[in-house]
């Protein structure tokens, strides 16, 4: 079963279009990887799912467990079920972790298990993500997540500046989220994750990868198989590779 | 005996009798219903009679830090019967246990005349809660406060002070605190409801090595306006200061000035004035000002006003919150100061009025 359809996508921020019509499938308990060079659109296009108000969907439609929610608010969508890992999420100061943590979660015992994966506890009383390194500010976000616990997680570059170890404990979050454990098909929970790095795929199982250029998505393929095209090729060649495919693909 | 109806207003301002306190002293109008001290070595007196009882107070601590003609309400005060605390410590007595002072305004259109007086002995220490109100059927009135505080050599007092008046009421408290060579001195002041006017600038003059932390919180409702402040003046070698304001303004008007001023070597001052505007209607206007006469005297402050950061809102509501719970949690965390050295208890009434005026108000 589709868990979220986009159809003919376009967003802008500023007045500048950024997604230039995407079409983009994902079934349930699947997880989707997105490639794509640095301003491809693949933060704008993560925002524009969980409904960021900073990005206008300018035509197109977003479709969630088969509801339309292209014009609803960021509220309404996390309450279907959509959370967002963000790749630079802000500082809040005066608000602890603890205190909004149990905002979104009165489970105590749900907030003490996710802060023993990841190895949390003592960030609790600190606001949040003041003073975090960049590894702290990653699992401060998939910490929140896994007290969430989304039916649809939007991971954008989940592992940047997280050292090799703090990488695991997310991973061990992350699976666990997503239910790793389980056959595919009984899984419920699905994710798209942004990476830059591909470090993270050495341990969360994608099934699939986007390569996103220009607002567009160019092309999908085998996750490990796209990485080391890019890997060894680099994004250009990738898109020719990608764009011969798609011809190909008509053709036939 | 404590008029029922008002209890809960005064609960509100932290004055609960259901909690421990080492003494207690209420005022309702112009009259005094409670004097009361339960530790050896603090003396609480109604002001009238720590005058005829000590010469002292009355030679030497009543209208000595603040003068008769300093204004219209020191004017006013000067004029009518003391009705007041007269609060002394021993020196060498330190109560952390919180002493509990209720002001309550419960006829319609009076106004209250206070003149408090505060000594602490050497080495002494006490923590006031000042909690200041209208009863519940009463918004219109005038409350003036005289406060002159004494801190010997090495003392420590904490005085916060909770206001939570009503929308036509004038508020005019007038401070002055002279602190010790080495003695510590930390107001807190919390306002979180509606208010026609107030008007405060508590003055401390720090001597050697002594120190002066003023915390404010100010959430300025529609058609409120608040010119508050405090001002530290480093006297002594090696004083300090600190004076940290918060202020929300929902539609009102808070001028808000602070001041340190020092001249003596080895004096160190800080503030941080932020404003945060709600409302379309309020205006917070920030007046951080530092003067400095010696070159080894290290003064700062960093100051701002703007509105909730529309990032910080749109990353809340990602995890599930609502716009409005979004906005209560960043104005909570907004006010959220951290003050060192008050007893637990005291830091857990100025939560709690914060947290129910934030819940109500949202």
């Amino acid at each position: 079963m589709e868990l979220l359809e986009i159809k003919g996508l376009r967003a802008s921020s500023g007045g500048r279009e950024i997604l230039k019509g995407i079409e983009f499938t994902l079934e349930e308990g699947r997880t989707a990887v997105i490639f794509g060079p640095n301003g491809s659109g693949k933060s704008t296009f993560l925002g524009s799912i969980v409904g960021l108000p900073k990005y206008d969907i300018t035509k197109g439609n977003i479709l969630f467990k088969g509801k339309d929610i292209t014009g609803m608010s960021t509220y309404e969508r996390t309450q279907l079920g959509i959370g967002l890992a963000f790749q630079y999420p802000p500082s809040i100061k005066g608000v602890r972790l603890r205190t909004l943590l149990d905002t979104m979660n009165p489970d105590k015992e749900a907030i003490e298990h996710a802060c023993e994966i990841l190895d949390m506890s003592p960030y609790l009383d600190r606001d949040v993500n003041v003073g975090f390194s960049g590894g702290e500010r990653k699992k401060s976000e998939i910490l929140q997540l896994m007290v969430q616990m989304p039916d649809l997680l939007l991971l954008d570059e989940p592992e940047s500046g997280v050292d090799i170890e703090n990488i695991s404990l997310i991973a061990d979050a992350l699976k666990i989220i997503l239910e790793k454990d389980k056959p595919i098909k009984k899984r419920k929970r699905s994710s798209i994750i942004i990476t830059h790095t591909g470090f993270i795929l050495d341990y969360i199982r994608a099934d699939k990868a986007y390569v996103m250029m220009g607002g567009r998505i160019l092309g999908y393929g085998s996750p490990s198989e796209i990485f080391e095209e890019i890997r060894t090729r680099g994004y250009k060649e990738c898109q020719k590779c990608l764009e011969e495919a798609e011809r190909e693909n008509h053709a036939a | 005996m404590q008029p029922k109806v008002d209890k809960d207003r005064l609960l509100d301002v932290g004055y609960d009798p259901g909690i421990a306190s080492c003494g207690r002293f209420l005022v309702l109008d112009h009259s005094i219903f409670e004097a009361s001290h339960r530790i050896k070595g603090l003396e609480v007196l109604p002001l009238a009679d720590a005058m005829d009882k000590y010469p002292h107070v009355r030679d030497n601590l009543v209208f000595r830090l603040i003068e008769k003609d300093r204004n219209e309400f020191t004017k006013t005060a000067s004029n009518l019967p003391l009705v007041g605390y007269y609060i002394k410590v021993e020196p060498g007595v330190k109560i952390d246990i919180p002493f509990q002072a209720g002001f309550l305004l419960e006829s319609a259109g009076a106004t209250q005349v206070i003149h408090n007086i505060i000594e602490l002995g050497e080495d002494s220490e006490a923590h006031i809660i000042n909690g200041c109100t209208t009863s519940q059927q009463t918004h219109k009135g005038r409350h003036i406060g005289i406060t002159e505080t004494y801190l010997g050599r090495d003392a420590i007092l904490g005085y916060t002070m909770i206001h939570n008046w009503a929308s036509d009421v004038d508020v005019y408290p007038v401070g002055a605190i002279l602190v010790g060579e080495n003695a510590r001195y930390i107001s807190n002041y919390v306002a979180m409801t509606s208010v026609k006017k107030t008007v405060s600038y508590p003055v401390a003059r720090v001597m050697a090595g002594g120190s002066a932390r003023f915390y404010s919180i100010i959430y300025s409702k529609k058609d409120s306006y608040f010119d508050m402040g405090s001002k530290a003046i480093l006297e002594g070698n090696s004083s300090s200061a600190e004076i940290i304001s918060r202020v929300v303004s929902d539609s009102g008007t808070v001028i808000s000035r602070q001041m340190i001023s020092g001249s003596s070597p080895g004096s160190l001052g800080h503030m941080e004035c932020s404003g945060l505007l709600l409302g379309k209607n309020g205006v917070i206007h920030s007046i951080p000002e530092l003067k400095g006469g010696h070159p080894d005297i290290n003064l700062s402050h960093e100051a701002s006003v703007g509105r909730i950061s529309k990032e910080e809102l749109s990353y809340l509501m990602t995890r599930g919150l609502t716009d409005d719970e979004a906005r209560s949690l960043i104005i909570r965390g907004f006010l959220d100061i951290k003050i060192k050295g008050i007893p637990d208890r005291i830091q857990q009434i100025i939560n709690e009025v914060i947290d129910r005026s934030i819940s109500g108000s949202m």
